[in-house]
């Protein structure tokens, strides 16, 4: 019975749009490429870099993994983290941020040390002070991180904690939106979420004041790699 | 919610007496539409940009029963369920029984124009399952219980004493404050519980993309983000003109829409699901339920004309500009949308003998149409409302309602074509209304008359008409040249 309303309304709807006058589709105007898709490998990083930074977003270089680790120790202690959860991504995975923690006498949790979502939601909440992801993309074109959410990327690691850290290695830096959307959505199965990220979370729904941090981070910082 | 689209003249008055007592609320609209002119200026063609935002809206609506199903059976194969309703009712109602289903205590919603016409908040607190909205803006007017004042910026009218005395009583704030960021920080104390504890969520969608069967939200604050993270049930709302034909044309909307509604160049956050998590990820919904409402869409759709109405991509940038709504707000449109773009699409959703003063409270100037990337021309619409109205006998008018205009007010533009069109009626015509016109002309100025015409004269005057025409001007100079 419930399966018979469910396919009546469905094929009433698409009836009733298919019996109705058709129209031409019109021609598609021709629109000149962004000027990003010319850009080199190191201008594509400046140009990442400058646009991530027009939305508070700050960014440091490093040359390599061991620099990067050198670069996030000195965030995490001015920072006074104590505690942080870390996505098992591919980029982070090779800094191996649990010795990094131990190292430094910092708690690092990853989704995996939760026996469930629940307990990963408390956690990811309430119990630490930052999150730190790797990504899969960039995007110069607007200084944008792209990150697809996976069983190694958790959805609330770069939402829930107040404080993001994005490894962002060189390389999977793209020129625009298109060179991301291309692969993300190459072959099935596609993945269950795909984000683009540019900047804190914001909001100016009071008289129009516009602040960082509403839900989602205060502050989102991006350590360059290469 | 309810419907005030009738007393859209009290309205509109009280909406201008409140802008003059508060200057500040009318340069918001000027301050977003700087923005926007600054967003587009980082296309290296905003012109064409634009243009090509018309032709993919344009283009959607004219494959949409084929786009439709191409995105349903695209996302069902991502894993997602797809649910049908002809009415605002069936919707809710479904996501209602859904909600009870899964034992949901509350919902938490992200912001969404789409489940303010269907009435879903009200709908849920009926049946004791309470709704919690995660935007700010949405989160402050729904405790005020007010209407949207601008559909980007719902709350953005109200005063920031008005939201502390609120936040104190009823969001748990510890210290009265009026900054902003300190009643956006109280905010994000309260909604963050909500959104821990989350087990059902609902948000509506910017776009769903046919050939993916993706469905992808624009946002800049996170909530949209959290609903569809934290809940183990997630259901998006979606009108079902919403529909893209592929990804890159997506991308090319996320752009314009973001670039016309806030000058960004593109939201904070952009989330695009294709079906539920999957197994061993820890977060995001177990089930994601996509909605497609029609709610009376399938029967404007039969009408070419009006069809275009469906185009909007929600960006506002037509309520920024528009000299109306800079003037009267939003709230005397009286429903959900305002702007241009509600007052081209209320019309057709709630008939247009229930709005008979939205279409016609427009000066036609075309900003509107000047600045939509959907390629909406408005004013063209609202004339055609206007002809639809007054002739309320033939089919097209039938189908939106269409009320006759009082016989006198026929009676006269039957008897003003007549003399227009004719030249000797015209000028025997401007021979025998002269006297009567000037009749309460002072220096040159007609201030008020009597009769049928009174009311133009409420808050306007009218020149008084020359001694001579032109014409009768120009045979007696003509020999002097």
């Amino acid at each position: 019975m419930k399966g018979r309303i469910l396919l009546s309304a469905r094929n009433e709807i698409l009836e009733r749009l298919k019996a109705a006058p058709k129209k031409e589709i019109p021609v598609r105007p021709f629109m000149p490429p962004l000027k990003e898709v010319a850009l080199g490998r190191d201008e594509l990083a400046d140009r990442f870099a400058e646009m991530f930074t027009a939305e508070t977003g700050i960014v440091y270089r490093a040359k390599n993994n061991d620099h990067a680790l050198e670069t996030l120790t000195g965030i995490v202690k001015r920072e006074g983290l104590k505690s942080v959860m870390v996505s098992t991504d591919e980029v982070l995975a090779p800094l191996n941020l649990p010795a990094w923690g131990i190292k430094i006498d910092v708690k690092v949790m990853s989704p995996g040390d939760f026996k469930g979502r629940d307990d990963f939601k408390d956690a990811v909440f309430d119990g630490v002070g930052a999150g730190i992801t790797g990504v899969d993309f960039a995007v110069a074109e607007s200084g944008t991180l792209g990150l697809i959410h996976d069983r190694d990327q958790a959805r609330l690691i770069s939402l829930a904690p107040i404080l993001h850290i994005a490894i962002v290695p060189v390389e999977r830096i793209v020129p625009v939106y298109e060179s991301v959307v291309a692969s993300v959505f190459e072959k099935e199965p596609f993945p269950s979420q795909f984000v683009f990220i540019t900047g804190p979370s914001m909001t100016g729904d009071i008289r129009g004041h516009l602040f960082k941090g509403m839900h989602g981070p205060r502050r989102v910082i991006v350590i360059l790699v290469g | 919610m309810r419907v005030s689209t009738e007393q859209f003249t009290e309205l509109a008055g009280q909406g201008v007496e409140k802008a003059r007592a508060r200057p500040s609320l009318k340069m918001v609209p000027h301050f977003l539409y700087q923005k926007r002119e600054a967003g587009l200026a980082t296309l290296p063609d905003a012109a064409a940009a634009q243009a090509c935002g018309a032709a993919i809206r344009s283009e959607a609506l004219s494959r949409l029963p084929d786009l439709l199903e191409e995105f349903e059976k695209n996302a069902i194969a991502n894993g997602a369920k797809v649910f049908w309703a002809r009415t605002a009712e069936e919707a809710s109602e479904y996501i209602v029984k859904l909600a009870k289903e899964r034992g949901a205590k509350y919902v938490i919603k992200g912001k969404s124009m789409v489940t303010e016409e269907i009435g879903l908040n009200g709908c849920l607190s009926e049946h004791g399952i309470e709704p919690w909205e995660g935007d700010l803006g949405e989160f402050i007017i729904q405790m005020l219980r007010c209407p949207p004042f601008h559909i980007i910026a719902p709350a953005i009218n109200i005063a920031v004493e008005t939201i502390r005395d609120l936040f104190m009583a009823r969001a748990d704030m510890k210290e009265p404050t009026v900054d902003p960021v300190e009643l956006g920080w109280a905010a994000r104390l309260f909604l963050r519980e909500k959104f821990h504890r989350a087990e059902f969520g609902v948000t509506g969608l910017n776009m769903a993309v046919a050939e993916t069967g993706t469905i992808i939200n624009l946002e800049n604050e996170g909530n949209i983000r959290f609903a569809k993270s934290s809940p183990r049930t997630q259901v998006s709302v979606m009108t079902l003109e919403k529909v893209l034909p592929t990804m890159k044309d997506a991308l090319h909307v996320m752009r314009l829409l973001s670039r016309n509604c806030s000058g960004q160049k593109i939201s904070a956050y952009v989330s695009m699901d294709s079906g539920p998590k999957k197994d061993g990820e820890i977060d995001g919904p177990e089930e994601l339920v996509i909605v497609i409402v029609d709610n009376g869409r399938s029967r404007i759709y039969q009408d070419p004309r009006a069809r275009e109405a469906l185009r909007c991509i929600r960006c506002a940038a037509c309520l920024n500009i528009c000299p109306v709504y800079r003037q009267i707000g939003g709230y005397a449109y009286g429903w959900v949308y305002s702007g241009p773009m509600g007052q081209v699409l209320m019309p057709l959703l709630l008939g247009l003998d229930k709005t008979q003063e939205l279409y016609r409270a427009c000066t036609l100037c075309g900003a509107c149409k000047s600045v939509c990337p959907a390629g909406i021309d408005h004013p063209s619409l609202m004339l055609y409302y206007r002809s639809l109205d007054v002739s309320a006998d033939i089919p097209a008018a039938h189908r939106f309602g269409g009320k006759k205009r009082p016989w006198k007010e026929a009676l006269f533009f039957k008897a003003w074509s007549t003399a227009v069109e004719r030249f000797w009626m015209w000028n025997s015509g401007i021979s025998m209304v002269r006297p009567l016109m000037n009749r309460g002309s002072h220096r040159g100025v007609i201030r008020r008359m009597k009769g049928a015409f009174s009311g133009w004269f409420r808050k306007r005057d009218f020149p008084a008409m020359a001694k001579e025409t032109f014409h009768e001007r120009w045979e007696k100079i003509r020999n002097i040249w």
